[in-house]
């Protein structure tokens, strides 16, 4: 009885631990395909596909994109050539240095992001003017202290990663390629870069997200050449369109396809490796059947699941025409937008008249109210109307709260608050 | 040559030596050592234009730190209220993300680390996957949750729990949410490393013994788990209180986090010896804070980051 | 026999810090020679195997292949192939990529290497099976495998640090023979790092015994089992009985020992000792099982010792005796079985003789850790 009391708090305790980690990448997934103009689930209007359209109009998201990839590949190289060098030290250097550079190489992962944005921006500013360079030099370039900053800590991702496939690495092969003639440049090309492929591989992969992703350093390094991150950040902050939903989506559609492609990849090794060991030296001699990608890998199937209901939803995309709906809705929301403003003016003229009379028995003279949003429709579809210019004000004082507290896309409309707004 | 050096060389062959050795001088000193100690440098040296840099009036001075403490010079107050309270708000609020993220992950670790089938590595992939999402994007989508017309008001005002939408924002539960949310791995990684290597009997055995489960888990688990912990603990730590993407796009109007702070010294004020000297209060007391509770708890440095 | 390239080391030493690995070791290795080091773990044999590969820089003196001084020379440039204790196969290459190795670093074609892998794979007994990885061979084969990428390379020195220890005692048997059959068929020196006696004096035309770092004692396997220098080389190359004692009377190359507690014995003094002990010296005095007998009951003097039986087993060619003698000297005597009848002796108090060329005497001295 206890037990499975035990069991069931312990899966309730999973899907809301789950769906906190996934319910909003789901959420957000879906607001791309409402026609809504700010990114939301309900009320749902109409399925669209504009915001990709939009997204790829973009001129600024896609240069950061090119800027994201040229910045990535950078570190990657980078980072993963310092990760290496690091963890091969680490596995041999002198036993009294061995804290203290371990203590150095792992630092820059606990350092904030910012701390290490700007002391790059600092160092090299300074290395920039002791060697006379001006403000346009090499050294003071964007991509160039990007990539750098973001390798300081990422180098001790990949370096995390690599020596703990080094750990596992017998010096003895080495030994053996050198002692059957080879040097040392080739027994490192033939026998330890293969044995470290896969590590590296993930080391890769490991930086090169951390280098996409990364904002905090990158704020303060990136100069003329803002990466996809930095002009997401600037377009959140300053006000929220769905188009940054399709984006997201986009995101996770690749990253969960690559997940489940790596996923089925691993199965099926596992798999040709039991084949290999159960094969006879014939069936090796002459190429023995391997089992197919498919069998017995779930990973697999759902792959090719995944592929197909993507290559579905872009053919309705192209062919789905969502006007007449958003047409419809507009209409709609034309009339309400209406009746409730005809409702708004009827209430205010109502209370205009409850406090002329107040006043006049006051005798104080109170300002008129600060014409709230009342255009109705008019804001939606500005970017500013979304609160984020406020969340700016950075004193933090909360005298400035009776302003517009609504950072709904509909401005006051629908908020009942702001009925009460000017009390 | 020194002993070391030399067997190094032999080991390696001199030009994979050099390779090796040029690769880590340049990251340890180029790329760690030396920039912290030019924002050291630059963090007690006065603002000037660019001209003016290595000229009489470039000294060092400590103005930049009694900014912090005292505010402006002939400032209307005797300390700089506003922003000594910004940076302790963000390690007051670091450490209840910290530990927010420790009461929810530790469950979840344990269970990941003590249970097998193949389901386990799915759950792990679900894990990993919000991490690969944009920290912006993960921020974002929070944004839309608790947004005045977001899900969460829209469901809970359909329910009727509450008839005016909540504003999570201004009250900083979307800031502290999406804290905990982007570094819930690393909160749950190092912890279930360490719980993996458990040896289940020895929970049989304490269970065995009559222990309950909770008596399990204080005597048992969580000692075992302590490297695990701290190292999850200290990173989430340090991340949260140097964030600047979720506070930005997440906080409250009221709200501001000191890394912001360092932002605005930076990028509007332009003032980058102010900013250096705030990023190392920053980077100082964190790190001194750190050590305080790893001593305190009995935690090795050498344990992080396994 | 071809007249392989010979090894030798001048007054090597070889220090780790405070550490003597290696102290002043003199060895000259004939061309084609199967040579031994044997001793037991931690008695520097490894290191010396890792000086003549070129792993190891000697701290002082020399090593010479083939009359060429090899310092400064790296372990590519050195004529020497090294076959690991773990056998170190590259895990990522197939077989045939893995006995080839040495030739892709020279150059050579594929095709070329495909052929030369498939003669060494049938030299080696395993035909057909170059496609494998390694991880997918038994032992045995692996053994093999490695010894075919060593050979190669074609060195003019195999060195082989303990090869076999990893396989069971059965394959172990046979990889000897084949071991040495390999060495015979292509005739250069090979260099054998072992802690197993058995496996040193089956194969080797020469042995070193090692202890800590020195060596004791270099000669062909008989000497070193009739006739060892010191008392740990008696002690570690094969069982014996220790008698200790002091030297009370010397007789030409014999001595009469006064041991602590089975009276004077007589015995042989060991070559290399000759001459070199006297009166009142500490003495060692070593007599292997076979060499004792049991004689009538009565029987004295210096070649006998009585003990009362513990216990017999029977091991099929011999049955062992497990004997006290006087003050609990534990006494072991192995009887060869031809098909005699033998009767229990067990509680029995028993009478050995041995004879005397039997019996060596040594300088007392360390023994070798059971």
């Amino acid at each position: 009885m206890n037990n499975s009391f035990l069991r069931i708090s312990i899966w309730v305790y999973l899907a809301i631990f789950f769906l906190y980690l996934l319910g909003p990448l789901v959420i957000m997934s879906i607001t791309a395909f409402n026609s809504s103009g700010f990114p939301r689930m309900s009320p749902w209007e109409c399925l669209t596909f504009q915001w990709f359209g939009e997204l790829f109009q973009d001129q600024r998201i896609l240069n950061g994109i090119k800027n994201s990839l040229i910045i990535g590949l950078g570190t990657v190289v980078l980072s993963v050539a310092m990760g290496l060098a690091g963890a091969l030290m680490l596995t041999q250097i002198w036993p009294k240095l061995r804290a203290t550079y371990y203590t150095i190489i792992i630092a820059p992962i606990l350092i904030p992001g910012v701390v290490l944005g700007i002391s790059t921006l600092v160092f090299w500013d300074r290395i920039n003017r002791m060697l006379g360079l001006g403000a346009d030099s090499f050294l003071s370039n964007g991509i160039f202290l990007t990539v750098i900053g973001q390798s300081t800590f990422i180098a001790s991702y990949c370096m995390l990663v690599l020596v703990a496939r080094l750990q596992r690495y017998d010096i003895a092969l080495t030994e053996a390629a050198l002692d059957l003639g080879a040097s040392h440049a080739q027994a490192f090309r033939k026998i330890l870069l293969p044995f470290m492929r896969p590590a590296i591989a993930s080391a890769a992969v490991l930086a090169f997200l951390a280098s996409f992703e990364n904002y905090n350093t990158t704020t303060f390094t990136f100069g003329e050449y803002p990466t996809l991150t930095i002009e997401l950040a600037q377009k959140v902050r300053y006000g929220i369109t769905p188009a940054i939903s399709a984006l997201a989506f986009i995101i996770v559609a690749l990253t969960v396809f690559f997940a489940l492609l790596n996923e089925a990849k691993l199965k099926r090794q596992k798999l040709v490796a039991a084949a290999r060991k159960n094969a006879t030296v014939e069936e090796l001699a002459g190429k023995i059947k391997l089992p197919s990608f498919f069998a017995g890998n779930a990973a697999a199937v759902l792959v090719v699941v995944f592929a197909i209901a993507t290559i579905t939803v872009v053919g309705t995309a192209t062919a789905y025409d969502p006007g007449q709906c958003i047409a419809d809705v507009r209409e709609q929301k034309q009339l309400e937008a209406e009746q409730r403003i005809q409702q708004l003016r009827e209430q205010r003229e109502e209370r205009r008249k409850q406090r002329e009379a107040e006043e006049a028995e006051q005798g104080g003279a109170q300002s008129t109210p600060k014409p709230s949003n009342n255009s109705g429709f008019g804001n939606v579809f500005a970017p500013n109307s979304l609160g984020g210019d406020e969340s700016e004000s950075d004193d933090g004082s909360s005298e400035a709260d009776p302003a517009p507290s609504n950072n709904s896309g509909f401005g006051n409309v629908f908020d009942p608050n702001s009925l009460q707004n000017d009390d | 040559m020194p002993q070391f050096l030399k067997d190094f060389f032999n080991r390696n062959g001199t030009g994979m030596g050099l390779a090796i050795l040029g690769l880590v001088l340049f990251w340890t000193i180029g790329l760690i050592i030396l920039p912290q100690l030019s924002m050291l440098d630059f963090s007690f040296r006065p603002n000037l234009p660019p001209p003016e840099i290595g000229g009489p009036k470039d000294v060092y001075t400590l103005e930049n730190y009694k900014y912090l403490i005292y505010g402006p010079e002939g400032g209307s107050q005797d300390y700089n209220t506003v922003d000594l309270r910004v940076f302790f708000r963000t390690l007051v609020a670091a450490v209840c993300v910290t530990i927010f993220n420790l009461i929810i992950c530790y469950p979840i670790a344990y269970y990941l680390g003590q249970s097998e089938g193949s389901h386990i590595r799915i759950f792990a992939i679900m894990l990993i996957i919000p991490y690969w999402i944009n920290e912006i994007l993960r921020a974002f989508a929070l944004r839309i949750i608790f947004g005045e017309t977001g899900v969460l008001n829209t469901l809970f005002m359909g329910m009727g729990i509450w008839d005016t939408p909540f504003d999570f924002i201004r009250n900083d539960i979307a800031l502290y949410a999406g804290l905990g949310y982007a570094y819930i791995l690393l909160m749950i990684f190092p912890m279930y490393n360490v719980i993996e290597s458990l040896d289940k009997n020895q929970i049989e055995a304490a269970r065995d013994l009559g222990a309950p489960w909770w008596r399990i888990h204080w005597r048992v688990v969580i000692p075992y788990a302590k490297p695990g912990i701290s190292s999850g603990c200290t990173m989430v730590f340090m991340l949260s209180a140097g964030a600047l993407a979720a506070p930005q796009i997440l906080g409250g109007p009221s709200s501001l986090w000191f890394t912001q702070l360092i932002y605005q010294q930076f990028n509007d004020n332009n003032d980058w010896p102010q900013g250096a000297a705030y990023a190392i209060v920053l980077l100082v007391t964190c790190i001194l804070f750190v050590l305080a509770v790893m001593r305190l708890f009995k935690v090795n440095m050498g344990d992080i980051g396994k | 026999m071809s007249a392989g390239v010979g090894v030798d080391l001048e007054k090597l030493w070889i220090r780790f810090g405070d550490f003597v690995a290696v102290r002043d070791a003199n060895v000259n290795i004939n061309g084609g020679d199967f040579f031994s080091f044997l001793g037991p773990s931690g008695c520097g044999k490894t290191t010396i195997l890792r000086a003549v590969s070129g792993f190891l820089e000697p701290s002082e003196g020399k090593v010479l292949i083939g009359g060429n001084d090899m310092r400064g020379i790296g372990p590519n440039k050195r004529p020497t192939a090294l076959i690991f204790q773990n056998l170190a196969l590259f895990p990522l290459m197939k077989v045939w990529e893995n006995i080839t190795f040495s030739m892709e670093i020279k150059g050579a074609s594929a095709a070329e290497r495909r052929k030369r892998a498939d003669e060494l794979l049938d030299m080696i007994a395993l035909p057909g099976q170059g496609d494998k990885l390694p991880s997918e061979l038994s032992g045995g084969q692996r053994q093999r495998v490695a010894i075919a990428r060593a050979l190669c390379a074609e060195p003019d020195v195999l060195l082989l640090d303990e090869p076999l220890s990893a396989l069971d005692l059965k394959l172990r048997q046979h990889m000897r023979t084949e071991l040495r059959e390999i060495q015979q068929r292509v005739g250069i020196t090979f260099i054998y790092i072992t802690h197993d006696q058995g496996e040193a004096l089956t194969m080797s035309d020469n042995i070193a015994v090692m202890r800590a770092g020195v060596i004791d004692q270099i000669a062909d396997g008989k000497t070193i089992y009739n006739d060892p220098n010191t008392a740990f080389a008696a002690s570690f190359v094969g069982e014996n009985n220790v008698f200790r004692g002091k030297v009370k009377q010397v007789m030409g190359n014999e001595a009469l020992i006064a041991t602590n507690r089975s009276g004077d014995l007589v015995a042989r003094i060991s070559t290399a000792n000759q001459g070199k002990m006297k009166e009142g010296d500490d003495a060692m005095m070593f007599v292997r099982p076979e060499a004792f007998a049991i004689a009538p009951d009565g029987a004295s003097g210096d070649h006998f010792v009585t003990a009362r039986v513990n216990h017999e087993e029977f091991e099929g060619n011999v049955f062992n005796i497990f004997t006290e003698g006087e003050g609990g000297k534990e006494i072991k005597v192995s009887i060869p079985n031809h098909g005699q009848s033998f009767e229990d002796h067990t509680g029995q108090n028993i009478t050995l003789e041995y004879e005397t060329h039997n019996a060596v005497v040594v300088p007392a001295g360390e023994l070798a850790a059971e």
